[in-house]
């Protein structure tokens, strides 16, 4: 077991949790009715779906290579794979269901297909389903947020010499916290990178790191303890 | 001149509310954290105590989600619950990584360090939560609310793999709790115990008896699915995942693990009715709608 490169892989993989927990599109309860972007659920429920979705492509994955770029890849495939779904359902839903077209409500142009947006908002209310920026947002955010988690994985199994069901629900219970303080961040809903509470991220990334550190000194000294080895 | 006459008010009946736990939330801390550290020590006690103990940390879990949401997290109660169990989880590993030292026949006094530890991480993230300079919730006693939910949720986890194993055995746990998948149920179990009871009765007119009578009911119904998850793994012998042999390996699990199965589900049943019976009091009129009328 190597300790350093366990607490750098638990830090960079929380750090990215943290990281695309704020790209994900979360509409919470206003989507439900329609009335904001994003998915209609929050932010821990879409994180939690997309990471565990990336830990079982993650474990499949490091049953046959010892690569930690290809582990933390599918990983982070399988989470943008889930994501991706998703978003297209919801859209699916949003455009044939309520009748509603997805329309971003925090800019007034798309910021990547110079789409106008303010036409197309109903008054009062916050857009409606995934534009297109908003989609795009979330399939990094997916991709983002299953690296970390896998590369949480991949660290517990390999360094710390967990045995794969250990090591899965340890990454699961590190990701976790740490998806749930940059919910509190946000406040709730964000849109993706062109929101404004984006700007907030820094605060989420120095509580982050803290307690993805401290985490991570947890499982260096549960792996010294059980596997034992040369600190 | 007419007078009108004043406005009688009704009392309201409050006959539901039999259960009174006679402790405020700081004393049911105190008891439930003394409680289950005690019963966690000593691992050889049979699995109906630690079903007790069970239900006293997930009413100590309760209480500390509740006194955080009433102010509005602004991402749902759930996430506060969830953020618990993913604590408990990493604490109870260190648990219990530690539980050999200075272990004498059944009594398992270092464990405690880890739900210490986990009390520690969850201190240190309330501080950080609430800091006007960095997230700024502005949540009066957060940090407390989440020391206390690590710890509770640690606790909770460790009676779990306690009451599974019969022993805090790191390797023990590791062949019949985490390789079997039974850790997956464990870790949503435990996140609906402690998000679900004030998830299910926020509202206007939430009051705590009620809602602790949810918590308890489904810290029985998880008693009762722990006990059959004890009575199968006591009849197979269980080698990392595949089965080995189809016999009974241990009699003392498989009667722990029924007579875990039936307390649990008198616990559940007896709230469960206890519960429809309150809230049925204490509304204001329960009528029947019947069917749903078809257009013709």
């Amino acid at each position: 077991m190597e300790p350093i490169l366990i607490i750098f892989w638990v830090v960079v993989g929380g750090l990215l949790a943290s990281l695309g927990a704020h790209l994900l599109p979360v509409g919470g309860a206003p989507a439900a009715m329609g009335t904001a972007t994003g998915i209609a659920t929050g932010t821990v429920q879409i994180m939690l779906g997309a990471a565990m979705t990336g830990l079982f492509t993650a474990a499949s994955a490091a049953t046959f290579t010892d690569s930690l770029l290809l582990v933390a890849l599918s990983g982070a495939i399988g989470a943008t794979v889930m994501i991706c779904v998703v978003m297209l359902m919801a859209n699916i839903l949003y455009t044939f269901g309520c009748g509603i077209v997805p329309v971003s409500g925090r800019v007034d142009v798309d910021p990547l297909t110079k789409e106008p947006q303010a036409p197309y908002k109903t008054p009062q209310t916050d857009g409606h389903g995934v534009p297109n920026v908003v989609f795009v947002s979330g399939m990094l955010g997916g991709f983002v947020g299953g690296f970390g988690g896998a590369l949480m994985y991949f660290a517990l199994l390999n360094y710390a010499d967990f045995t794969a069901g250990t090591a899965a629900i340890g990454s699961l219970s590190i990701f976790v916290p740490n998806a749930i303080i940059a919910a509190y961040n946000i406040r709730g809903t964000i849109e993706g990178f062109h929101d404004p509470k984006f700007k907030r991220l820094p605060f989420a990334m120095v509580t982050s790191l803290v307690v993805s550190l401290l985490c991570g000194i947890m499982v260096v000294i549960a792996s010294y303890l059980t596997v034992g080895g040369t600190m | 001149m007419t007078v009108t006459p004043a406005v009688v008010e009704e009392e309201p009946t409050k006959k539901g509310l039999s259960f009174k736990l006679p402790l405020d939330e700081t004393e049911m801390g105190l008891v439930a954290g003394i409680v289950a550290a005690i019963v966690v020590v000593f691992t050889g006690l049979p699995a109906v105590i630690k079903g007790i103990a069970l239900i006293l940390a997930f009413l100590w879990g309760m209480d500390s989600v509740r006194k955080t949401s009433k102010y509005g997290l602004g991402t749902g109660v759930p996430s506060i619950g969830v953020l618990a169990t993913g604590f408990g989880v990493v604490g109870a590993l260190v648990g219990l990584a530690l539980a050999k030292y200075g272990s004498i026949e059944g009594v398992a006094p270092a464990v405690l360090v880890g739900v210490i530890l986990m009390g520690v991480i969850g201190l240190v993230s309330g501080i950080l939560s609430n800091n006007e300079k960095v997230i700024a919730m502005k949540i009066p006693k957060l940090e407390r609310a989440m020391m206390e939910l690590g710890m509770a949720g640690t606790l909770i986890i460790l009676l779990e793999c306690s009451i599974v194993t019969g022993s805090l055995n790191f390797n023990a746990v590791v062949n019949q709790v985490m390789s079997t998948g039974l850790i997956a149920f464990m870790f949503i179990f435990t996140c609906f115990g402690l998000l679900h009871p004030y998830n299910a009765c926020l509202g206007p007119d939430e009051n705590r008896e009620r809602t602790r009578m949810v918590a308890v009911e489904i810290a029985g119904l998880i008693c009762a699915f722990l006990g059959f998850a004890m009575i199968i793994l006591s009849s197979f012998s269980w080698e990392l995942g595949s089965i080995v042999s189809v016999t009974i390996s241990s009699p003392w699990k498989l009667w722990n693990g029924v007579s875990l199965l039936i307390f649990g589900v008198a616990v559940w049943a007896y709230f469960f009715r206890m519960f429809i019976k309150a809230c049925m009091d204490e509304a204001y009129e329960t009528v029947g709608t019947g069917m749903i009328k078809t257009i013709e």
